[in-house]
């Protein structure tokens, strides 16, 4: 349960103050409404280096992290398919200098070209450290590709290919920011040891002056019903094959959501689950397995997937996946394994209130989702799914006519090499 | 830029310790707003103590895999419906088990802490299976070339018999045996030699169910093994190494040298020293080679401190067509550090920072009991931060430079790449 405030400054900035007195430190978190999905699909990418950037200068400041680490603090941020959020912690002391440097690089960046040429081959590097050089780290280029033919979470936050970083102009990046990064498209949440006061007055006279711009309206195609199963094997430098399968389920705040997320839970978190248990310890199949959410905003994947014990072919493990699968859409999962999972994420969402920092994000992702009230009913809303509420919802979900399966295999297998 | 001040003033709140009835301290941090604890057993049960080869992590692991009243899941049943977790990790000079749970249900899940502790089974079959596992997962680990250059970066300083140096064979998962594993344990998991740290919402009821699962005299250890042989130190007599990955897009770097343990004179100094050269975002590392050529997504320099020795590295992965340019930035940074001195403004920066770095750092019980483990497994205690606040008053840049030639000389640095060097 978190408490606090909200108010919107004329121009339409947002936002929410979280007073905790037990630290000495406070917390900004700004998100703006723009994430990969809002991208040009010929210009892939653009949200994330867009990111970067946002660390080149500002209007009147010309270096972000300087002046933010004199003032003791420390800053990060991260796009996804979504959104994209900055936050920094810093003593409560030097809260307005937090407001200082985020209202400039709202108000204006400075857009230097030799930042976009840096920040370009920055993000390359990411590229090949996250998705390249890693094994199974193209997966997550592969099978968001294979999972959406419309809608533009077919592509990674990081982009669709190099060359989309590559050939990013200065023109764009400033197109980006007119239309996005505006006080209207961001909600601003402070929480640590700040009163409400000290947060209105503040906003008003740092964002208060920044004109509103024209974000567009959100128009996004809406992935078609997956018909059929779709499947694709690729063959890569890896020591153990791997297999990956991709559901579509609801989004964020659906009821499928929730009971995807304690299917999850059920099915491969901790010694107790039913895959683990049935497939790593039992069948000895599976060296790992692991089922989650993508936590996407619009309806998302259910994803599973499991690297294969030695000697265990794709399509046996495919098949005992379904098999676990098929248990749990004919007979209801025992009121035992829901409760266990629910407790588990009750108590998870209390460990994570914790943090100053945890519960900004929060606050700022749930009032994009319709209200940071949302936050505290998270909670019951785990809490109110029914063993029949999963089963039915599992049914609709876990079906393969609704599943892209990707077969990730070791070339050196292939090649009868074992080592 | 807005007035700020500098957070001159840093009270650290402490652990305070009690004893249990057979004699193990507890330290506890009572402090936080959920009602949540977390339970922290530490045991002499690290490399170190090991003698064979990944003992002490696989017998820290399989405490999880079941006791000789319950099996593995049946454990995790136990813990999953209270919302409890278990982390278990075993490092160079000690292992731990801790429990997080709600404050609410320390009473009902402590019994399961004091039966994985105390009778675990290390069941073949459970052994066997993580084993295998183990083995594979180290084989997608192999293909990470920042993991290959973690392992093999510390075989250069200390040598490949050292346990602060050895780095993991994948032959080694097959010597691992049942009977090792439970004299490992009987020796080394045991009264003698544990402590407890305990942080959240820590009310009286939780010491004294600590006591009813922890302060007995029946599990204490005839002949403990708390501390450990002594080991020789041998270091590579080749400074420069590369492991190829013919296919790598990029390669991992890894250099640094030997330093001094956390009680030593110039450890606060070098601590400072190391933010400016890449402990930090605004770091001259950053800045150079991240912020001004673009060769890397990250780099930074860091220091490990164990029990018995400390060392000084560098971390990178940049481009394989940029590998060589990296490194001699990076020497060159070191360079600098010894022939210039720091500017004001930068030393003024980095103090500030790291002021409020070290308020960040002490934010909330668990990190308020990781500060005390920082001092505490080292054999210090609070004077260390007292000290550390009063360093970065009164340090130099004069200090900062000699401190830097001491220690940053070329010849002293040990390198290794993993990947290539070439387009």
């Amino acid at each position: 349960m978190i408490q606090f405030e909200r108010f919107t400054l004329e121009n339409g900035l947002k936002v929410i103050v979280h007073r905790d007195t037990s630290t000495p430190m406070a917390c900004v978190n700004i998100l703006y409404n723009v994430g990969a999905r809002d991208e040009d699909p010929e210009k892939t990418g653009f949200a994330h280096l867009f990111e970067h950037l946002m660390f080149g200068g500002s209007i009147n400041i010309a270096d972000y992290d300087n002046a933010l680490q004199q003032a003791g603090g420390e800053n990060n941020a991260f796009t996804n398919n979504d959104i994209t959020n900055y936050y920094l912690t810093l003593p409560a002391t030097n809260l307005e200098v937090a407001f200082w440097l985020e209202s400039d690089r709202m108000l204006s960046l400075a857009f230097s070209d030799k930042s976009l040429e840096v920040q370009r081959s920055v993000v390359i590097e990411e590229y090949k450290q996250s998705y390249l050089n890693q094994p199974y780290g193209d997966v997550w280029i592969e099978l968001p590709k294979l999972a959406y033919k419309v809608h533009p979470y077919q592509w990674p936050t990081i982009g669709k290919e190099i060359d989309h970083i590559k050939h990013a102009v200065m023109a764009d990046v400033k197109a980006f920011f007119h239309k996005f990064y505006c006080p209207n498209n961001a909600i601003l949440v402070v929480s640590g040891n700040v009163t409400v006061d000290q947060v209105k007055a503040l906003s008003e006279k740092w964002f208060g002056p920044i004109p509103p711009g024209n974000p567009p309206m959100r128009k996004l195609p809406a992935e078609p019903k997956q018909t059929q199963s779709r499947r694709l094997e690729l063959e890569r430098d890896v020591p153990v094959d791997a297999i990956y399968k991709a559901y579509h389920m609801g989004g964020r705040m659906e009821q499928s959501f929730y009971a995807m997320e304690l299917l999850a839970d059920v099915l491969t978190d901790g010694n107790a689950s039913r895959m683990y248990v049935e497939l790593v310890k039992n069948k000895k199949l599976f060296s790992e397995i692991n089922a989650f959410t993508l936590e996407s905003f619009d309806p998302g994947l259910f994803i599973i997937s499991g690297k294969l014990s030695e000697g265990v072919t794709l399509e046996a493990a495919d098949e005992a996946i379904q098999e676990e699968l098929k248990k749990v859409s004919l007979a209801q999962v025992s009121k035992e394994e829901i409760e266990k999972a629910r407790n588990k994420t009750e108590s998870s969402l209390i460990f994570a209130e914790m943090s100053i920092l945890n519960k900004a994000m929060n606050l700022a992702m749930f009032e994009l989702l319709g209200g940071a009230e949302e936050n505290n009913k998270e909670t019951e809303k785990f809490m109110k799914v029914s063993e029949v509420d999963l089963l039915v919802e599992a049914s609709r979900v876990i079906n393969e006519n609704n599943c892209s399966t990707l077969y990730y295999r070791s070339k050196s297998k292939v090649n009868g090499n074992g080592n | 830029m807005p007035a700020f001040g500098k957070q001159t003033k840093i009270d650290i709140q402490h652990a305070q310790e009690s004893k249990l009835a057979n004699g193990i301290p507890v330290y506890s941090v009572n402090a936080g707003t959920q009602d949540v604890v977390k339970i922290e057993l530490i045991f002499p049960a690290g490399a170190r103590q090991q003698g064979l080869p990944l003992i002490a992590d696989t017998t820290n692991a399989m405490l999880e895999e079941g006791t000789t009243k319950h099996n593995s899941e049946e454990i995790a049943s136990l813990l999953d419906y209270y919302g409890s977790f278990l982390e278990t990790s075993a490092h160079h000079d000690y292992a731990s088990v801790a429990l997080y749970t709600l404050g609410k249900h320390v009473s009902k899940v402590l019994p399961v802490l004091e039966e994985i502790v105390k009778e675990p089974s290390f069941s073949q079959s459970e052994l066997d299976i993580y084993l295998t596992n183990k083995k594979q997962r180290f084989l997608v680990e192999d293909k990470k070339v920042r993991v290959v250059a973690a392992r093999n970066f510390p075989a250069l300083l200390f040598g490949d018999n050292h346990p602060y140096g050895h780095a993991t064979k994948i032959e080694e998962y097959d010597t691992v045996k049942r009977d090792t594993l439970q004299s490992f344990h009987k020796t080394n998991y045991s009264a003698n030699g544990c402590a407890i740290v305990v942080a959240g919402k820590v009310k009286d009821s939780v010491l004294n169910s600590l006591g009813d699962s922890f302060g007995g005299s029946n599990w204490k250890s005839a002949d403990a093994q708390l501390n450990g042989k002594t080991f020789e130190v041998q270091p590579s007599a080749e400074k420069k190494h590369l492991i190829v990955k013919e296919k790598a897009m990029q390669s991992a770097i890894r250099m640094g040298r030997m330093l001094f343990v956390k009680s030593h004179a110039d450890a606060i100094p070098f601590q400072i020293l190391n933010v400016i050269l890449g402990g930090y975002f605004g770091s001259r590392l950053m800045s150079n080679i991240r912020e001004d050529k673009g060769y890397t997504y990250g780099i930074s320099s860091g220091i490990v401190y164990l029990k018995e020795a400390g060392y000084f590295q560098v971390a990178s992965e940049v481009g394989t067509d940029v590998c060589d340019k990296a490194l001699v930035e990076i020497y060159k940074e070191m360079d600098k550090l010894c022939t210039e001195p720091v500017p004001d403004a930068e030393l003024q920066l980095v103090k500030n920072y790291l002021r409020g770095n070290f308020l960040r750092s002490m934010d909330g019980p668990f990190a308020l009991a990781e500060r005390f483990k920082q001092v505490w497994l080292h054999g210090l205690d609070y004077s260390y931060y007292e000290k550390y606040v009063a360093t970065l008053a009164d340090i130099t840049s004069a200090q900062l430079k000699d401190l830097a030639g001491k220690y940053f000389q070329k010849d002293s640095i040990y390198e290794l790449v993993v990947g290539n060097k070439k387009a």
